[in-house]
């Protein structure tokens, strides 16, 4: 069961992994809104049918975060494939992005 | 129980871990911590872009004052001095003519009119005073570095305060509203000398320094404290400091107890100068 707060992104069932990312973000502020902006585009840019996304606002759900060890928004994390990673910022650097998820040369 | 170490990738992961946090908080991507207790928004970049916007409306609008204030002041001075002027010069000549008239034996209407005639001579120089003041004539015809000596004379003529006057732009042209902003300021560095400082003697320097102007003016008086440096009222300080931000100039004062004060003004020369 998903915890009050949270928003179920875009999933498509399609071939190869599917990436499960977990984004923390506070409301509506500017940072927030720039990495959930940053993260969809990336993704409907090259995972496009096999990501998932749930975004918890930690306005609303505060112990969601503290569980998951979340210290500043935004944090995303990369639930799946293993292993977890977590990156923090605005993800407006794609390349740090890029590598951190190691979406880079996996055959996209 | 035994003390172990964490292994060296662990410790490696936190450090990592740290610096991420440290490279995001720096470049301003947070906008909430998340604590034990509480989340704290952190507003500080566009509070500070708030506070920087709001600051420079400010500026653009005290130079846009400055400026529609001194051409105010130069139409009053206009006025005055042509208008006000030229009907004293008249009325005076009509008295002399009157003068001519009068025989000698209408002793008192002589008299009346030498005593008309006076208050007339000194109703000229008080309004060519205040049309000075308004707008320094000499600023116009002789240009700043003149105009800043005959200040200096003025000055110490008027307040009994030794002031001298140095410069190694004696040949420099200024442009006009810069030429405006350096005047006023000393002016209102003067005036303060006068009003606070218990000085026996100024010094103004107005000098180029690599491609700086650099404008001092120094007093053996009491020294300003920094509290009044800081104080929100003292509104000549702040309005000397608006016509030096206006021409990306800086303005500091430093006051030694019992030794004196020093006001130093750096402009850069391309702002100022035209030749």
């Amino acid at each position: 069961m998903k915890a009050r707060g949270r928003e179920r992104g875009r999933y498509t069932a399609a071939g190869g992994e599917t990436y499960v990312f977990r984004l923390f973000v506070a409301g509506s502020e500017s940072n927030s809104t720039q990495a959930s902006g940053n993260l969809m585009r990336l993704c409907e840019e090259h995972l496009k049918g096999r990501y998932q996304i749930e975004t918890v606002d930690v306005l609303k759900d505060a112990a969601t975060a503290q569980k998951n060890n979340v210290l500043v928004t935004p944090t995303l994390i990369l639930i799946k494939p293993h292993p977890k990673v977590t990156v923090l910022g605005n993800l407006s650097d794609t390349r740090q992005v890029f590598g951190a998820l190691r979406l880079i040369g996996n055959g996209r | 129980m035994s003390h172990r170490k964490p292994p060296y990738h662990a410790l490696k992961s936190k450090m990592k871990e740290a610096e991420a946090l440290i490279h995001v908080l720096r470049t301003h991507q947070v906008d909430a911590i998340v604590g034990e207790r509480h989340i704290m928004l952190v507003r500080l970049k566009q509070a500070e872009e708030k506070l920087k916007n709001s600051r420079d409306q400010l500026r653009a609008l005290a130079a846009r004052l400055q400026f529609l204030r001194e051409n105010e002041r130069a139409e009053i001075a206009r006025e005055i001095h042509d208008e006000i002027g030229q009907a004293l010069l008249s009325l005076q000549l009509g008295l002399s003519w009157i003068a001519a008239k009068v025989t000698p034996k209408q002793q008192p209407v002589q008299a009346k009119i030498r005593s008309l005639s006076a208050l007339v001579t000194t109703i000229i120089r008080s309004v060519k005073r205040i049309a000075i003041a308004l707008r320094p004539g000499a600023l116009d015809e002789l240009g700043l570095v003149k105009s800043l000596q005959s200040e200096a004379r003025e000055f110490e003529g008027h307040t009994r305060i030794r002031c001298r006057f140095e410069t190694n732009l004696g040949k420099a042209r200024f442009d006009r509203l810069g030429s405006v902003a350096i005047f006023r300021i000393v002016q209102a560095a003067l005036t303060n000398v006068a009003r606070h400082a218990h000085a026996s003697r100024v010094t103004i320097a107005l000098m180029k320094r690599n491609n700086e102007l650099m404008l001092t003016v120094n007093d053996n008086g009491k020294g300003i404290t920094k509290k009044l440096i800081n104080s929100k009222n003292s509104l000549g300080i702040i309005g000397m400091r608006e016509r030096a931000i206006a021409f990306d100039g800086t303005l500091s004062l430093r006051g030694s107890k019992g030794k004196g004060t020093t006001l130093t003004v750096r402009i850069p020369l391309s702002r100022v100068l035209i030749g």
